[in-house]
């Protein structure tokens, strides 16, 4: 069931894309992830999205930070030469919107969660707990590939 | 931000109120992103909030009796959806008063904003307007 619920994520990821920014995605299998490893995102920039209802955890998008450079310019037309509050605050919303659609499609499962607003890391390390879930997928796109983390603290499924 | 053929829904009256708040919100993330000093375009950025702020109520107040008018099934849900980001857009415009117009809280609203209003044209507006196609009105 976790991962069906990461495909969840990373499809809406995939649609999200080719609909804001007309990227093609090829999106990897979901992985899971033993007890104590240990993954790094340093050079990218993470959205933390809190979940809570029938399913507890979180899911974490990383954006390398060219990828992240290109997608705010793809948008806005502009160019953009360094991470910053606009940059963020946009990338933000569209983890925003990834997780809200994905929810959407949970919801039609009868699994019903909601989300709180992101939260933005810079250069991110964790490890994996014991007693906790992770599963992890990429979303690969001509301009980068993006990772999704899900990760449960209660039992789906 | 560039306007795009696929951002239109087929309703003049709305897609040139999209096309209007495009450029608008253009001109604002234009400022905002200008290499001036932030006291330079302070003016100009508290000038274009206030317009989008009436703007944007005025626009969504036009599609809300578009809605009910056709008779759309999602009106309620998509009342919801303009309804908090009014919410948002007051309590941001709040807070940068409140904390002396400060150009980080503008930033991040204007990125927020950007990925916002794209989306929403994109994927809400859109529904509304399939719904009209396959009812044959307009």
């Amino acid at each position: 069931m976790k991962r069906e619920l990461l495909t969840s994520f990373s499809n809406a990821a995939s649609q999200t894309f080719k609909l804001l920014l007309d990227l093609d995605v090829i999106t990897d299998p979901v992985q899971s992830q033993e007890n104590n490893d240990k993954k790094e995102y340093l050079e990218n920039i993470n959205i933390v999205i809190e979940i809570t209802g029938d399913l507890n955890g979180e899911v974490i998008y990383s954006f390398p930070k060219d990828t992240t450079l290109e997608m705010v310019k793809m948008m806005s037309g502009m160019d953009f030469k360094e991470i910053d509050e606009f940059v963020k605050s946009a990338l933000g919303e569209i983890a925003n919107i990834i997780s809200g659609n994905a929810l959407s499609s949970l919801s039609q499962a009868q699994l019903i969660c909601d989300i709180r607003p992101p939260k933005i890391i810079e250069d991110l390390t964790f490890t994996v707990s014991e007693g906790c879930s992770i599963y992890r997928t990429k979303v690969k796109t001509s301009i980068g590939d993006v990772e999704l983390n899900l990760q449960t603290t209660q039992a789906v499924g | 931000m560039i306007w795009k053929e696929k951002y239109m829904v087929g309703v003049p009256l709305i897609d040139q109120q999209h096309e209007e708040l495009f450029s608008r919100v253009t001109a604002f993330v234009e400022t905002l992103r200008s290499l001036k000093p932030w006291d330079q375009k302070l003016e100009k950025v508290n000038e274009t909030l206030e317009f989008m702020k009436g703007y944007v109520v005025t626009h969504f107040a036009d599609e809300e009796a578009y809605q009910a008018a056709i008779g759309y099934p999602h009106y309620q849900d998509h009342r919801k959806i303009h309804q908090r980001m009014v919410a948002y857009v007051v309590a941001v415009s709040e807070e940068y008063e409140n904390e002396g117009f400060k150009e980080e809280l503008m930033q991040q609203f204007g990125g927020k904003l950007m990925a916002w209003l794209i989306n929403h044209v994109l994927a809400d507006d859109q529904k509304i307007a399939e719904y009209a196609r396959s009812k044959g009105v307009n």
